[in-house]
């Protein structure tokens, strides 16, 4: 990597264009869900070209320093950065949903919920053609079906890159595959997209895996020595015209649904996703790196896993309109309770599990977690079940003539 | 969401434990988590002054369509198994088309061809009523020729078949270079039945709904298209009073079965019904 050292964060290994593309991308997220931006669904494309990205790099680097990737302790990593976080939303998200929910909303996030607990609720929503119905609105957890694709690939691709990223020829061989699987998952989308429920390839693993995998390239040593290849003066236009084109994808696609998505469409926002993030770690601190590194989209970038998990449970349970304000006035409120939600959510659970807690690793970590599972089973069941259909139906007026 | 930019994390020794605690708790809790909680579908009513009387019939109905069919589907198997008739839900969530029109409506009926003879098979009707699609895509020729082949697969499985008319819905931008295919179907399904000498029947349902989707009458959900639980017990109590006509059995009274368990169908849920 070849950031210069005046745009990393200081004290730790964070490029700060990354993070600064993290915030960018929760706020398309954020602002499309809100129905103010029809193509900021692609924002979660960009999270997962990152993710293949960071992950891609940090298991690249153990494999050629220490010759080989300890894979159990990169899945603990990968659990108490997302567990911990992802267990408190949910813990807190059902007794709201029974207190301020209606009963059909309590009733799904109910199913929904031991399918996010073993990261699996993606295929659940796949076999709920949740796409099809247009269902996402009735379901406080629907957002988690990224989440879920993400801990697949986790589990999935360091297998990969241990077993072919080893020796001289290493990055090159996870390359390769990296390339050969994103054309396959490009592929896959095509053929399932053309479908009348289209859940299978918008939320299936291996059709979205082409961004990951574009991510993983992105970090392997060919693609770094084609950045370097590139001019200095040159990577500030080329970064500028990247980022002007995802960020005019956001703006113009007209939703999930528009054609050609499925059909190269999302593949080539994954490749413009993957190409900028190439290259603002070759050249971090010039103009772009500069700017999409800044102290808002950088903090931003910083929260937005907690601000991801939480803006959805915040607006569905928000009344519409709140104390009479709607549109624009009620999503600035909702995207202010996301903020504080997800700022405490890093100081009090992600920041301190990650880097404070004694308890959270080893065999203390092991009571911390088996005691978290329980509550979480304790809350689940303890939530009253609803009846969302009770009352749904008059029978006098069916009787009428 | 879970994405670091830089390598993080506490001794490699004490990862072991917290990952095998991860998988053995996620696991538990899958299995504790799954394995209760669920809601029957019985269709039975949750309280009732009185027990409803024990009716039975021949009358064996197999249920198809698409979607709109499938939101209907639990309200009519409520009304008709309290009116003593056996009901197979064969509708289906996202096609159920019998019209090889164009390639999408080919793709989806030939699915829907390869289940009836499954459900024919098992199920043995006696009446198919399959309620007309919003994928039912073709021109009338394809219609026509569907429908007569749909006439006699049922004829040849010694059943009758009574095509129903899709209720009144809003077509988007979806639907709209289809709509004269959705305004021919019903069209040419009643000339298949009246020229089909007693075998096809064609019941026009907007002698319940109306024709316009917008109106209180259709008793649309939110999305325009499909019907809530208000909307698909009024389409159970008119289906099971024509029907009852047709095939000599009494209806039930709403008030055995309008308000049982199969109100908490998820489709509702799904559907954003209050």
């Amino acid at each position: 990597m070849t950031g210069g050292p005046a745009v990393r964060t200081a004290g730790r290994d964070h490029l700060a264009p990354l993070d600064g593309l993290r915030g960018f991308a929760v706020a398309a997220v954020l602002l499309f869900h809100a129905g103010h931006l029809s193509g900021g669904f692609l924002g979660v494309d960009l999270f997962f070209v990152l993710s293949g990205f960071l992950i891609t790099r940090l298991l690249l680097t153990e494999a050629a320093g220490r010759g080989r990737i300890d894979l159990a302790a990169f899945w603990g990593r990968r659990a108490r950065r997302l567990l911990p976080a992802l267990t408190v939303m949910g813990l807190l998200t059902l007794p709201a949903a029974w207190a301020f929910g209606s009963p059909a909303l309590l009733g799904s996030a109910l199913d929904d919920a031991p399918w996010v607990a073993v990261q699996g609720v993606n295929w659940h929503f796949i076999t709920e053609r949740i796409g099809y119905w247009n269902a996402s609105g009735t379901r406080l957890f629907s957002h988690l079906w990224s989440i879920a694709v993400e801990w697949q690939f986790y589990l999935a691709w360091p297998l990969v890159v241990a077993a072919a990223g080893r020796g001289r020829a290493g990055e090159r061989r996870v390359a390769v595959l990296a390339a050969a699987g994103a054309l396959a998952s490009a592929a896959l989308m095509r053929d399932l997209g053309d479908a009348v429920d289209t859940t299978r390839a918008y939320e299936g693993t291996d059709t979205r895996a082409f961004a990951l995998l574009l991510g993983a390239l992105a970090a392997t040593a060919p693609v770094r020595e084609l950045c370097a290849r590139v001019p200095r003066r040159a990577v500030d236009g080329i970064c500028a015209l990247l980022g002007g084109g995802l960020v005019a994808s956001w703006v113009l696609t007209g939703g999930q649904s528009s054609p050609g998505l499925f059909r190269g469409g999302m593949f080539a926002h994954s490749l413009a996703a993957a190409a900028l993030i190439a290259l603002l770690a070759r050249t971090a601190d010039g103009y772009v790196g500069r700017l999409v590194g800044s102290a808002v989209p950088r903090r931003l970038g910083e929260w937005s896993y907690s601000l991801y998990l939480w803006h959805w449970p915040v607006y569905l349970l928000l009344p519409d309109p709140v104390f009479g304000v709607g549109g624009w006035g009620r999503t600035a409120l909702a995207i202010g309770m996301s903020l504080v939600a997800a700022v405490l959510s890093k100081v009090w659970v992600e920041d301190p599990v990650r880097f404070r807690a004694g308890w959270a690793s080893g065999r203390r970590g092991l009571v911390a977690l088996s005691a978290a599972a329980a509550v979480a089973v304790v809350v689940w069941a303890a939530v009253p079940r609803p009846h969302p259909g009770a009352g749904t139906v008059d029978v006098n007026r069916l009787m009428a003539p | 969401m879970p994405i670091e930019t830089g390598p993080r994390g506490l001794s490699p020794r004490r990862r072991r434990p917290l990952l095998l605690c991860v998988l053995a708790a996620t696991t538990v809790s899958a299995v504790a988590l799954t394995g209760c909680g669920a809601d029957s579908d019985s269709g039975v009513k949750r309280s009732s002054s009185s027990p409803p009387k024990e009716r039975k019939s021949d009358t064996k109905v197999l249920w198809m369509g698409d979607s709109i069919a499938g939101a209907e589907g639990p309200a009519l198997r409520a009304a008709l198994t309290a009116a003593g008739v056996e009901f197979e839900n064969a509708s289906s969530d996202g096609g159920g088309t019998v019209v090889n029109g164009d390639r999408m409506s080919r793709q989806l009926a030939k699915t829907t061809w390869k289940e009836l003879k499954k459900n024919i098979a098992a199920f043995r009707p006696n009446v198919i009523a399959y309620q007309i699609t919003t994928y039912d895509w073709g021109t009338r020729q394809q219609q026509r020729a569907s429908y007569e082949k749909f006439a006699k697969a049922a004829r040849d499985a010694g059943a009758e078949l009574v095509i129903v008319s899709a209720p009144p819905f809003k077509v988007d931008d979806f639907y709209k270079k289809y709509e004269s295919a959705i305004k021919s179907a019903p069209e040419v399904a009643e000339e298949v039945a009246e020229a089909g000498g007693g075998g096809v029947r064609f019941l026009d349902s907007a002698r319940l709904w109306g024709t316009d989707s917008g109106a209180a009458k259709a008793l649309r959900a939110p999305d325009g298209i499909h019907s809530c639980q208000q909307g698909s017990a009024a389409f159970a109590k008119w289906l099971g009073g024509e029907l009852g006509k047709r095939y000599g059995f009494a209806p039930a009274p709403p008030e055995e079965w309008a308000e049982g368990s199969w109100t908490d169908d998820e489709r509702f849920t799904k559907l954003g019904c209050k």
